[in-house]
């Protein structure tokens, strides 16, 4: 079976939130954010090592977290960036397997099969992404400058799968030129000649950001992981 | 091979429940916990000869003790599928009369003992699902005066069983809280010295409760505090 190695981004520091906690360390029904996540991943045979970036204070934190949850997989615990960017470099760096998975700690709701269905899927680089139901438009100085063809967009959400070294590549030209991304699919596109799939997503994986995300959290969480009516 | 932690086998309702758990399921693995080993090796007699049986003498109030044990279990046996927290412990005063050490006391055989027991199983169970089922009292749910401290940790004990059951459903775990009536056991009569153990329930009763929760009766009774009361 081939292996991957994981990343996990856990570097917000709750700003959006207006919490003193990163977001991931709010509780949500009873347990932290992030080992919601990281139960799930836990239970993954394709995974054979976790990264996990976060912010230097809440390492320590972080470590004891996953020993009271007892957790089994080998976890690696590294600062992140400054920036998401900067963070995934930082992760890269530490990974030693062909392909890479990306998530982020604050999408707590993608399941077990999901992550299947994106480490199954054909080809190195793979998104999971969602058709955006709702209309985009370009502005320019405040007013409307260009309507974008919503059937050619999409919502990308993560986890992501990616070829390491073609990643690892991309990042390093990024950073040569100075430029700035938010997400990994992107980057690579700009960077390399490989091709990245999009994969149907899920609407219930949420990435919780705000305070609107934190409550409507609690809603998708007995409604699509304990089945429960809410 | 399922695998049974059980408190305060020793008599009353722990006895009874360990005895008739072991009949019932004579292929699993039996952990019963108690401070006298003596009783408890009574205990493990009268069992089901083929259920393999391991008596454990440890005292409740000793926190790092259980954290210790629980760990040994999860690793030597790979699972823990139910947990059955029976201990209890009553020392009756009134509020002037209450010292300290005794609420303390009650509090950590209690609420304390069943919480550590918990948090360490549920490392484990969680991985497989399970069942944890915790001993509350009806006098957890009204004044009785004279038993402050005793009735103060009985409420304290189904509300956490109670979340407990929305927290770990999730994993798969169920949890249950019971609370009987008056059952003649020792602790009721340090509450009730003067009455005929004879003329109320029996640990046997309650314990064929619990071994019917346990079971696939038990489905949709967690998360709930079951009275259990002799009509008379």
């Amino acid at each position: 079976m081939k292996k991957y190695s994981l990343l996990l981004l856990s570097g917000g520091i709750g700003t959006r939130m207006q919490q003193e906690l990163p977001k991931q360390h709010l509780l949500l029904f009873g347990r932290p954010i992030i080992i919601h996540t990281l139960e799930r991943i836990d239970e993954l045979e394709d995974i054979e090592d976790i990264i996990i970036t976060c912010p230097k204070q809440y390492i320590g934190e972080l470590d004891k977290m996953i020993d009271n949850y007892n957790l089994k997989k080998n976890y690696i615990i590294i600062e992140g960036g400054k920036t998401r960017q900067e963070s995934v470099f930082k992760g890269l760096s530490r990974i030693n397997t062909e392909s890479i998975i990306i998530h982020e700690a604050a999408r707590p709701f993608v399941k077990i099969e999901e992550f299947k269905y994106l480490i199954d899927s054909e080809g190195e680089n793979v998104s999971l992404g969602l058709d955006i139901p709702f209309t985009v438009l370009k502005t320019k100085d405040g007013v409307i400058s260009e309507n974008l063809n919503r059937s050619e967009l999409v919502n990308i959400q993560l986890p992501q799968k990616f070829n390491t070294s073609e990643l690892k590549e991309a990042h390093q030209k990024a950073i040569d030129l100075g430029e700035e991304f938010t997400e990994d699919a992107s980057l690579l596109l700009k960077y390399s000649n490989s091709t990245v799939r999009v994969i149907k997503g899920s609407d219930y994986n949420i990435k919780i950001t705000t305070p609107v995300d934190y409550k409507i959290a609690e809603i998708i969480y007995k409604d699509y992981i304990l089945n429960e009516p809410s | 091979m399922k695998v049974y932690i059980i408190t305060g086998a020793s008599k009353g309702i722990g006895k009874a429940t360990a005895i008739k758990l072991s009949n019932e399921n004579p292929n699993d693995l039996f952990i019963i916990l108690a401070r006298d080993i003596k009783k408890l090796e009574e205990t493990k007699k009268l069992m089901h000869a083929n259920a393999k049986v391991i008596a454990k003498e440890i005292d409740l109030s000793d926190t790092p003790a259980i954290i210790n044990y629980i760990k040994y279990v999860g690793e030597e046996y790979g699972r823990i599928d139910y947990l059955i927290n029976i201990a209890g412990f009553v020392n009756p005063k009134s509020l002037l009369e209450t010292t300290i050490e005794n609420f303390e006391m009650t509090y950590k055989i209690n609420i304390l003992s069943v919480f550590v027991l918990t948090r360490e199983v549920v490392r484990f169970m969680k991985r497989t699902g399970g069942k944890i089922l915790n001993v509350a009292s009806t006098a957890g749910m009204s004044s009785r005066p004279g038993w402050s401290a005793y009735s103060s940790s009985k409420a304290a004990l189904i509300s956490f069983s109670k979340t407990m059951s929305d927290e770990l459903e999730e994993y798969g775990i169920k949890s249950y809280v019971i609370s009987p009536g008056r059952c003649a056991t020792d602790l009721r009569k340090l509450l009730a010295p003067e009455e005929d153990p004879s003329t109320i329930m029996q640990p046997e009763e309650v314990a064929d409760v619990i071994s019917n929760l346990m079971g696939i009766d038990g489905n949709n009774l967690d998360g709930q505090n079951i009275i259990i009361r002799k009509q008379l």
